[in-house]
């Protein structure tokens, strides 16, 4: 009983967070600071930024440039306390894992500058993605140059993430509306890896059938990518403002 | 077999296709001796039962995938596998030959619907102004302006099929092919995509289309060809004589024989498509 209400809770409740985190674009198109700036512009500063962090050693600078973040945060009309419980959920995982064993060998000095900067680079990479929308960064990758095969396996990855929660959710609701509910625990597992399966052969297909319809489009190899993005002077402002940041520190 | 318009040699055959065999990984037949001659400038429709090969025949005539057996020529050139690899006539024939998939999943792969919409003609190195004229006609013809910035798989199907066509279109080919361009939409929908199919073969441009939705064969064709179950064509005539043809359209699944119930009284007849949406029934 425990178990079969425990499935069932969690079968519906996974799909609808996967997609409240994967695919809400609700905060990217929020107005706020990082949502008007220049994708391209934006990814390189945040690059910028998470090597500059990676290479500091020192505790006080770290813990400026997290300060740093959490104000962007905050003028980007992100709620902190979203924000803080986005990125902090890393933490216990990761300290378990590296920083717990690293105390014995490293000291608590060391440790804990590290897990300073984990935090402070992971929060830089959500801040990013969650507020620039996700075909804006993944053409900024192109635009970047990053080679055409890894762009389009991520975009591939998306996708079929996207259709994989809609094919559990529906499944749930069709074996729901059959059996009234999910009957039981071995079932839900039969069900669950069915599906896997056939997602798999699906995508097989359908990654086959996708690019038939790219050749039928005129496709030959690379993708010629549509660029409207346009570099405005707070761009620019925003852009000499992380050089002289980094700089100066 | 009757070929229509052959009388007339006056007549571009765009494409010509003798004896043509295909099957899937070689085990799986799909069509088996397909005979046919297209015209320019005509609007014709293949109609058949699931899986009679429909769709592979329309992929082979956009030249996605090749005949095992027989020939399939375009202008009077054979269409082979390697004639693709030279660049200039692949680009040459996806610039006149455009394709609506049956699935638009398939067909919608960019991230954006207006990315979706623009793949085409930038990957056939269209002017960047010329792809944004075109972009910007299309979006008001189809009424598609607050899906540009959306991801094309969260679309309905409606959505979903009227993207697609843009995606097409906007590459303005002579020659346009539909895989049942109006399977699962509503009536105004459906109303919509056929009177743009009608006027861009008034502007000259050769429509094939398949369906098995009878209603609309009418429409969308001077001639119908009907695929059987040995997966070739088994009729070919005028519209109106092909519907009209009771007996062939039951022995092909295309009409079943219904019971309906009028004030009462029950009647038995075969329910030919055409009246499947009559109010009073
Ligand atoms: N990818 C495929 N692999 C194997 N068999 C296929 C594939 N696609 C179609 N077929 C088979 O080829 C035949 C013709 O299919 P299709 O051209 O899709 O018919 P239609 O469009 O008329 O429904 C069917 O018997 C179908 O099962
Ligand atoms: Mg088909």
């Amino acid at each position: 009983m425990k178990n079969s209400n425990f499935i069932q809770r969690s079968v519906i409740a996974a799909p609808a967070f996967l997609k409240e985190i994967i695919f809400s674009e609700e905060i990217a198109l929020r107005s706020g600071f990082l949502q008007s700036l220049d994708p391209r512009i934006k990814s390189l500063t945040f690059l910028l930024l998470i090597i500059q962090v990676l290479l500091s050693q020192s505790i006080s600078v770290l813990s400026f440039f997290y300060a740093l973040c959490l104000f962007l945060a905050v003028i980007s009309k992100v709620k902190l306390g979203f924000f803080l419980k986005r990125t902090w959920i890393f933490i216990p995982l990761f300290s378990l894992f590296i920083a717990i064993p690293a105390v014995f060998t490293l000291g608590p000095a060391a440790v804990s500058v590290f897990v300073v900067r984990v935090l402070t680079c992971v929060s830089y990479a959500v801040l990013l993605s969650i507020t620039t929308r996700h075909f804006e960064l993944l053409r900024v990758l192109r635009i970047f140059k990053i080679p055409q095969i890894f762009v389009m396996t991520l975009e591939m990855c998306y996708r079929y993430i996207y259709l994989f929660v809609e094919i559990i959710e529906q499944t749930y609701q069709a074996v729901k509306s059959r059996v009234g509910v999910l009957a039981h625990y071995k079932s839900g597992q039969r069900i669950a890896a069915w599906n896997i399966a056939s997602l798999w052969n699906r995508s097989v297909k359908l990654n086959e059938d996708v690019y038939q319809a790219m050749l039928s489009r005129g496709y030959h190899g690379e993708a010629v990518a549509w660029n409207d993005f346009k570099i405005k002077t707070r761009d620019w402002l925003w852009l000499s403002t992380v050089v002289m940041i980094i700089w100066k520190i | 077999m009757v070929i229509y318009g052959s009388n007339d040699h006056m007549e571009n055959i765009i494409f010509e296709l003798k004896d043509v065999h295909f099957s899937y990984l070689g085990k799986f037949p799909a069509l088996g001796g397909v005979d046919i001659k297209i015209n320019q400038g005509q609007k014709i429709s293949v109609i058949g039962a699931n899986g009679t090969g429909k769709s592979t025949f329309l992929q082979i005539l956009d030249a996605i995938i090749f005949a095992d057996q027989g020939s399939v020529s375009f202008c009077n050139e054979q269409l082979n596998e390697k004639l693709f690899d030279n660049e200039e006539f692949s680009r040459n024939f996806r610039r006149k030959v455009g394709f609506i998939f049956q699935n638009p999943d398939v067909q919608l792969f960019c991230p954006t619907v207006k990315e979706d919409i623009v793949f085409g003609p930038l990957q056939l190195g269209f002017a960047k102004e010329q792809i944004q004229k075109r972009l910007d006609k299309l979006i008001d013809a189809l009424g598609i302006q607050d899906l540009l910035n959306r991801p094309p798989y969260q679309l309905s199907i409606g959505e979903k099929r009227k993207v697609a066509i843009a995606s097409t279109l906007i590459i303005e080919p002579e020659i346009l092919i539909l895989d049942e361009p109006t399977a699962g939409l509503d009536p105004l929908t459906t109303r919509h995509i056929i009177d743009l199919l009608i006027q861009e073969n008034i502007n000259g441009r050769t429509i094939i289309t398949s369906t098995h939705d009878l209603h609309i064969v009418e429409e969308i064709s001077d001639l119908v060809y009907v695929f059987g179950h040995q997966r070739k064509i088994v009729k070919s005539g005028l519209a109106g004589d092909i519907l009209n043809d009771t007996a062939l359209l039951t022995e092909n699944n295309l009409v079943h024989i219904h019971s309906h119930k009028h004030k009462d009284k029950t009647h038995i007849h075969p329910h030919l498509h055409l009246d499947h949406h009559g109010e009073n029934h």
